[in-house]
């Protein structure tokens, strides 16, 4: 859909109506796959499948007993240590070597090397070097956004205009000014890409080491009631789970809005048919 | 050449790019030699494509040349030695390009500040006199819109003040007016005329417009297609100020015209 049609349909009430649209449409599939869940808990057992009650019931309790935040907060903390850890070395580097092409030339194949080192193979070696504690976990989570801040940052580098750095060393700017001023807010959006893909990734990978050793966190959780037949206590911490992924992916959504505020909304191009 | 050292000069000037794709290296501009005195409007006209970019950028200090050499009240600032470049000479040479290269992220008003920010000339008094310029061109209200909320017009005009704001003694100009419609550029002619009527800098205007050239310069050169050499030197006697459309009608402006015309091959 074009720009021009956008503008002829009547402006102000259309986008709210779909976004109401929307919203019913994801409680229908909600309730849809709710139903089958059950039906499916009915006729296969709820002791392989648990069921949406059954969930639901489970997570009410740990609501009561306060377990369930010791174990999110457990996870939750490893993974934002190992984001920061990895992920502002990952966005700071690009911009230190962006004058030292040789330096950047040279580094190159050993990053996309480390990139596509599976980081889960890491983990027997990050529990020997940083223990069974959380920091083998912030030291895995650590190592998955180190690679993914550093390859979009870089490429928001190498995206930039060479003629908007010209023009500001013609009106005065120095080296640094040049930095802060035009390549930094030329590359948030990409650095703001790194952090979406990177964030989700973190939370996950964070849960998936406790399952290599650990006794607390939402990946423990899982992996103990799986080992005792608790299909319901997985499908519980993994709705937990999710549910912290959703809750900061939305967070930094409000955070990328406020500082990119500057920026064309890009709803605005996107067909309205299927944007909410 | 005068005897008496004029303000920005340039003799000599030639520019070559390396050889490529088996191409042998071609001479972009050669034997470029001329003058601007201070306060002058000199326009250069000639056919796109004529390297008219690469002696702008030659004298702005983003490329070297391969001849020659650029003085500005007399000294040395850039030749095919192996000094360092330093584009826009310390701002003392603004350089208003085709396209106007505002920074998506700052507003109007930021945009306009951006040269005495980062000069760390920005106070009451440079402020004031950014916003009275931002005024004489009609882009008062505009103060906090960002540059993709504007019109093609109006993003010139903060190109333009842009540069004005922080008063560097040479000016260079690449089309500035080029991607606007007719009337548009009427205007935009009309406040630059107005401007300089005003603070009288040492401007070079460079346009494939002939009619543009006349309208805004006190002379004109005129260069030949590759590699460009100045081919014509016409002298512009319209009384000033001036206004874009009594120049138009003026009786000898045809003339010179069709004189200009001849030159541009």
């Amino acid at each position: 859909m074009t720009m021009a049609t956008v503008e002829t349909t009547a402006p102000s009430s259309k986008p709210v109506k779909l976004r109401n649209h929307a919203a019913r449409d994801r409680l229908i599939v909600v309730a849809a796959w709710l139903a089958v869940w059950q039906l499916t808990s009915a006729f296969v057992g709820a002791q392989w499948v648990s069921s949406p009650v059954l969930v639901a019931r489970e997570l009410g309790q740990w609501a009561q007993t306060y377990d369930i935040y010791q174990h999110a907060g457990y996870t939750l903390l490893a993974a934002l240590l190992g984001f920061v850890i990895g992920g502002v070395p990952g966005m700071l580097l690009p911009f230190a070597i962006r004058r030292l092409p040789f330096v950047a030339n040279t580094l190159e194949p050993f990053m996309v090397a480390g990139y596509a080192v599976p980081k889960l193979a890491l983990m027997p070696l990050f529990l020997i070097w940083f223990g069974i504690g959380m920091w083998s976990k912030v030291a895995l989570v650590a190592s998955v956004s180190f690679f993914l801040i550093y390859f979009n940052t870089m490429a928001g580098i190498r995206a930039i205009e060479p003629q908007l750095v010209r023009v500001a060393e013609i009106l005065g700017a120095n080296a640094r000014q040049v930095s802060r001023m035009i390549v930094f807010p030329a590359t948030v959006t990409f650095i703001f890409t790194g952090i979406r893909v990177s964030l989700p990734l973190s939370i996950g990978g964070a849960a998936i080491a406790e399952m290599f050793s650990s006794n607390v966190g939402l990946g423990y959780l899982i992996q103990m009631s799986a080992t005792n037949f608790d299909p319901t206590g997985s499908f519980a911490a993994i709705l937990v789970l999710a549910g912290l992924v959703a809750l900061t992916n939305a967070l930094v959504d409000r955070i990328e809005r406020r500082v990119q505020a500057w920026k064309p909304r890009a709803n605005a191009f996107i067909a309205e048919g299927i944007a909410p | 050449m005068t005897a008496v050292a004029d303000f920005f000069e340039i003799s000599n000037l030639g520019k070559r790019f390396p050889p490529k794709d088996g191409m042998s290296a071609t001479w972009i501009l050669q034997d470029m030699t001329f003058s601007v005195r201070k306060g002058e409007f000199l326009t250069i006209v000639g056919p796109s494509g004529s390297g008219k970019s690469t002696m702008l950028n030659a004298l702005a200090q983003i490329d070297k040349p391969s001849k020659g050499e650029i003085r500005l009240r007399g000294q040395v600032i850039s030749d095919s030695s192996d000094r360092m470049l330093q584009p826009g000479w310390n701002c003392e040479i603004g350089y208003v390009t085709q396209e106007d290269n505002l920074l998506p992220w700052r507003n109007v008003l930021d945009n306009v500040l951006f040269p005495l920010v980062v000069q760390g000339r920005l106070n009451g008094e440079t402020r004031a006199r950014a916003i009275e310029l931002m005024a004489a061109v009609g882009l008062k209200g505009f103060e906090s819109y960002y540059p993709h909320e504007l019109s093609g017009g109006m993003r010139k005009r903060v190109a333009l003040i842009r540069t004005l704001a922080y008063d560097p003694p040479v000016i260079l100009m690449d089309e500035p007016f080029g991607a606007v419609d007719a009337q548009t550029r009427i205007s935009l002619q009309t406040d630059l005329l107005n401007l300089w009527q005003t603070g009288r800098k040492t401007i070079i205007f460079v346009t494939h417009d002939i009619g543009e050239a006349i309208a805004l310069g006190d002379r004109v050169l005129v260069l030949t297609r590759s590699p460009a050499r100045i081919s014509g030197e016409f002298p512009i006697d319209i009384p000033r100020p001036r206004s874009i459309h009594d120049v138009f009608a003026m009786p000898g402006f045809p003339a010179i015209y069709k004189d200009i015309r001849s030159k541009v091959v």
